[in-house]
């Protein structure tokens, strides 16, 4: 016979101020099975819990069920409290009649006959729970990560730290991505490659990781602890093993004026055999073929191997596949810039004097195109007045995006401030919405470029930028004196808004992770799982979660390593047991379960007898790929497919216990 | 009744594949006692190949007998097919119910098969008030998929465009919910819950249906209306984006319930919606499997 344990919790007044919590419980105590039920201010407290192991020790409970709060807030802590006192963890069942009754409903007395019902149901429910296994499944202790920007790096460096394989795969020809572009970085103004060129040092020389530049997932495949990846090598037609990095192949390289050189956002040229920037990681030139003179010409041009020492240049390399299989991933994938030249009225790339923030940063660098020295790429003048525009495309729900950057306040008063020591006697205006500078020491270094270094901020949008005798006017509002204004300036820096980097959506959907609507990932729980994806075993970092700063992707980097070295640090991991569960004798195969499965969980498994003979085919459930989610059961013409836990007895109960 | 040259290619054939080994068991037409009816017949030895035959009569959807574990045991199997009928084997395929290299089939080319109830009055003509519904749509007389095609010798089919097939659709398509709902109530309430139109029908082929399923009792057992409503609609269901409209279940029906209504709306409505026409593709996606991005949503209020 069921003994079913009823517990109402009136969470405060959060559930008693709408719903009655004594009817509730007066009406649990009159349904057949149930041998007790309390009502209890606040069932989470100890002396919550307390009660609740006390009842279920003294009355011998078969079931619990506790109309309170979402199943995703407490459900772990009252079934860790049945736990304690034998039961299995999963005759606990929660009616939530907080989330879904009295924060979304005023009539009380229609809301208590609401929590009634769902507690009716669920005491229904509970009578028919079976004891649930939680499934185990071997770890393979290696991690993956992809993208090789700071966050990537952070994490692929504490994660072989704490004695874990890894391996890093970067797209690009060198690690270090947005942050070895900066030229110094806010708020210490300390040189962003000094800091970081260190880092990816270590991260190529680390015993423990494995770097993949150049190179992509091509396919992922797998779940917790047993993902299968593939990696596509792109070929750089160069015998990594061979090369010394010296130098000779792009010297020789005769086209060195016609490629624009992406590292440097086209702010200079780059040859088709390159390193994209001096200290790359590892210092092994690419060879572009989409430009390379030799494909072109049908193999006549050879200089970049007639002048390489060691000869490991081999033009008739291949990609190459390389498969993987790791137990955790994290995906750090970095961020893009907007297109600004969608703002006809600020004319970027339009007047070769309009820049993008990154590109400023280049012009800053003492390893850019201008070698440090601030020079319009029009004319190579230094310029004596910058106007800076805030938020291009930022907060802009009409043209751009609707969330902030984060990053451009700053980075624009290090610009302001840099550009101050850098061209003395210069002057810079900056256009802003709101000035957003709220980390350690952030508001004075913004404090420090308005006063020390004398930029002007004018609180006002820019409504026009055109060209006027080798000038820039802008044409702009100052709100705060309800003035318009008028600059002519030498250049334009716009503070151009964030974007997920260009095909992290479909790695998301590789990797089976959500992402928003801009194509950030998401996070399993904004707060409270900052780190992890909706996909167990799969962690987040960086800018591809949405805008951050440096000192944020590291934490962000470490926080996902955090939880892959806590992961690794057991035998198995953990799945819960509410999973698909097929009946072989009526299952007929027909596979719409595996078509519907988002989560490639169904394989097809052979019965047969003893002397080898087939018996029959049926759908097979892998557990560690399993959610529960429960397509297959609704894809299911014989019904031969069950969630346990959710069984179709006991929704069939659930919903009789409705009926009048 | 002398051999047609139809019955002499098609005995030649299904001879060739049993003696060969290519099929164990041959599944087709043969007369029956009565000459404006055929019956299924199933051969296993070369040599009893001459009792199949094939004509204007040959009705029912021999694809159903693919189901029957009597009939998988033998393993590779040959089976003479209309293009309607053909379908059927299409989506068994797709469906992995049976290999399509277990499977020799012949499709028999055809121009509209004179309605039972007719013939049986002693009519012998095809004309477009004499062939079923479903051959008045018809677009697979030819099969879609054969390994042997055999020829028809019927003139083609003359449509005028008088008669309207499933014109009962349009009509209810008009109709409100309400009106709707005391169609199919009136419909449903003849229902005698004696499960013909399941095994007459080629794609239901679960071992266990969901109406047998008592743990717990989804679907009333008992005739009446809630019991009968379910079966009827949850079949509907299970068959939209699958049926391919062979009307067999319509046959069956002793009590007269125009299921080829539901499952031809069906079918109308899952190639709107989706673009789907089933039993055309062995490797196709059934509309039932596939999610996309692009599926209309315009139902989540």
């Amino acid at each position: 016979m069921a003994r079913i344990g009823v517990f109402v919790c009136w969470c405060g007044s959060n559930i008693a101020g709408t719903v009655d919590v004594e009817k509730v419980r007066e009406e649990a105590a009159k349904i057949p099975g149930v041998v007790s039920a309390v009502d209890y201010k606040y069932m989470c407290s100890d002396p919550g819990q307390n009660s609740l192991r006390n009842v279920i020790k003294e009355k011998n409970l078969t079931g619990v069920v506790l109309a309170a709060c979402s199943p995703h807030m407490h459900e772990n802590t009252f079934r860790k409290a049945a736990v304690k006192e034998g039961l299995n963890p999963y005759f606990v069942e929660i009616a939530n009649i907080r989330e879904q009754v009295s924060w979304v409903h005023e009539d009380k007395e229609r809301a208590t006959a609401k929590a009634v019902d769902l507690m009716k149901m669920m005491v229904e429910k509970v009578k028919r729970d079976r004891p649930i296994e939680d499934v185990r499944v071997p770890l393979n202790k290696k991690a993956l990560v992809i993208g090789g920007g700071i966050a990537g790096i952070q994490a692929a460096l504490d994660i072989a730290n704490g004695g874990v394989e890894v391996i890093l795969v970067e797209k690009e020809p060198s690690i270090g991505g947005r942050m070895i572009q900066l030229d110094e970085t806010f708020p210490t103004l300390d040189c962003s490659s000094c800091i970081m060129t260190p880092k990816m040092v270590e991260a190529n020389q680390h015993p423990n990781i494995k770097l993949y530049t150049y190179s992509e997932i091509e396919d992922v495949s797998g779940y917790i602890g047993n993902f299968k990846i593939k990696i596509r090598k792109k070929t750089k037609s160069v015998v990594e093993k061979d090369c010394t990095g010296c130098g000779e192949c792009w010297n020789a390289c005769p086209m060195h004026k016609n490629v624009k050189s992406e590292f440097n956002l086209n702010l200079s040229e780059r040859t088709a055999i390159y390193v994209p920037f001096p200290q790359a990681v590892p210092l092994i030139p690419v060879l572009d073929r989409s430009v390379c003179l030799h494909y072109k010409k049908g193999g006549k041009c050879q200089k970049c191997l007639d002048a390489c020492g060691p000869k490991c240049i081999d033009f008739s390399l291949q990609d190459e596949i390389i498969e993987e299989t790791v137990g955790a991933i994290v995906a750090s994938t970095g961020y893009d810039l907007m297109d600004t030249s969608m703002y006809g009225e600020y004319g970027y790339g339009k007047f070769k004097d309009v820049v993008s923030g990154l590109q400023f940063e280049r012009l800053l660098s003492a390893s850019g195109p201008t070698e440090g020295v601030i020079k319009r790429p029009s004319d190579g003048k230094t310029p004596q007045t910058i106007v800076f525009v805030q938020c291009v495309g930022s907060r802009d729900p009409e043209k751009g995006v609707p969330y902030c950057s984060k990053v451009c306040c700053m980075y624009t008063a290090k610009h302001a401030k840099l550009f101050a020591h850098k061209v003395h006697g210069s002057q810079s205006y900056v256009f802003y919405i709101d000035i957003r500078s709220t980390s350690k020491g952030y508001e004075e270094f913004v404090r420090g470029a308005m006063e020390q270094d004398g930029a002007v901020y004018l609180r006002g949008r820019v409504s026009k930028i055109y060209e006027d005798d080798g000038k820039l006017i802008v044409k702009g509002a100052d709100t705060l004196s309800g003035n318009q204004v008028e600059i002519a300036a030498d250049m334009v820096v716009l503070a151009t808004g964030v974007l997920p980097k260009k095909g992290s959506d479909k790695l998301a959907q590789m990797l089976g992770i959500s992402y928003d609507k801009y194509g950030f990932l998401t996070e399993s729980h904004p707060k409270l799982r900052p780190a992890e994806s909706s996909t167990a075993g799969i962690f987040l970092a960086g800018m591809a979660q949405g805008p951050r700063d440096i000192p944020e992707s590291v934490v962000s980097g470490s926080a996902a390593a955090s939880k892959i070295l806590g992961l690794f640090s057991k035998s198995e991991y953990e799945v819960e047991g509410t999973i698909a569960n097929v009946n072989e004798a009526t299952c007929v195969a027909c596979f719409y379960c595996q078509r519907v499965c988002a989560y490639s969980a169904i394989s097809r498994k052979e019965i047969k007898d003893r002397s080898g003979k087939l018996i029959k085919v049926v759908a097979n459930v892998n557990p560690g790929l399993c959610t529960g989610c429960g397509a297959c059961v609704n894809a299911c013409f014989s019904k031969s497919i069950d969630v346990k836990g959710f069984m179709d007895d006991q929704i069939y109960a659930e919903i009789k216990s409705l009926a009048v | 009744m002398a051999n047609t040259k139809t019955d002499e290619k098609l005995q030649k054939i299904a001879k060739e594949l049993l003696e060969s080994g290519e099929a164990n068991l041959f599944i087709g037409y043969t007369k029956g006692s009565n000459p404006q009816r055929m019956r299924p017949v199933f051969i296993t030895k070369p040599e009893e190949a001459e009792k199949l035959s094939f004509s204007r009569h040959a009705v029912q959807d021999l694809a159903v007998f693919l189901k029957k574990q009597e009939v998988k045991k033998f393993g590779k199997i040959g089976i003479a097919v209309k293009g309607c009928d053909e379908k059927a084997v299409n989506t068994l395929i797709q469906e992995y119910q049976i290999s399509r290299d277990d499977i020799k089939i012949i499709g028999m080319q055809c121009n509209g098969v004179i309605k039972q109830n007719l013939a049986d009055k002693g009519e012998t003509e095809v004309s477009e008030y004499t062939v079923y519904d479903k051959c008045l749509i018809c677009r697979e007389h030819t099969p879609v998929l054969y390994d042997f095609l055999i020829e028809t010798e019927e003139p083609e089919l003359s449509l005028s465009g008088n008669v309207k097939p499933y014109a009962e659709i349009e009509k209810l398509e008009s109709m409100s919910a309400e009106e709707k709902n005391a169609f199919w109530a009136q419909e449903f309430d003849k229902c005698i819950k004696c499960y013909a139109c399941r095994q007459a029908c080629p794609l239901c082929y679960c071992s266990r249906c969901i109406v047998e399923k008592n743990m717990p009792q989804w679907i009333d057992t008992n005739s009446e209306e809630t019991g009968n409503a379910q079966w009827n609609l949850i079949r509907a269901y299970h068959l939209s984006g699958r049926c391919i409209g062979c009307g067999e279940c319509e046959r069956a029906c002793p009590v007269n319930i125009p299921l080829m209504l539901i499952n031809e709306k069906m079918a109308k409505d899952v190639y709107n919606l989706f673009g789907y026409k089933s039993g055309l593709d062995i490797n196709a996606k059934p509309v039932f499997g596939v999610f996309s991005e692009s599926d209309f949503n315009d139902f989540i209020k």
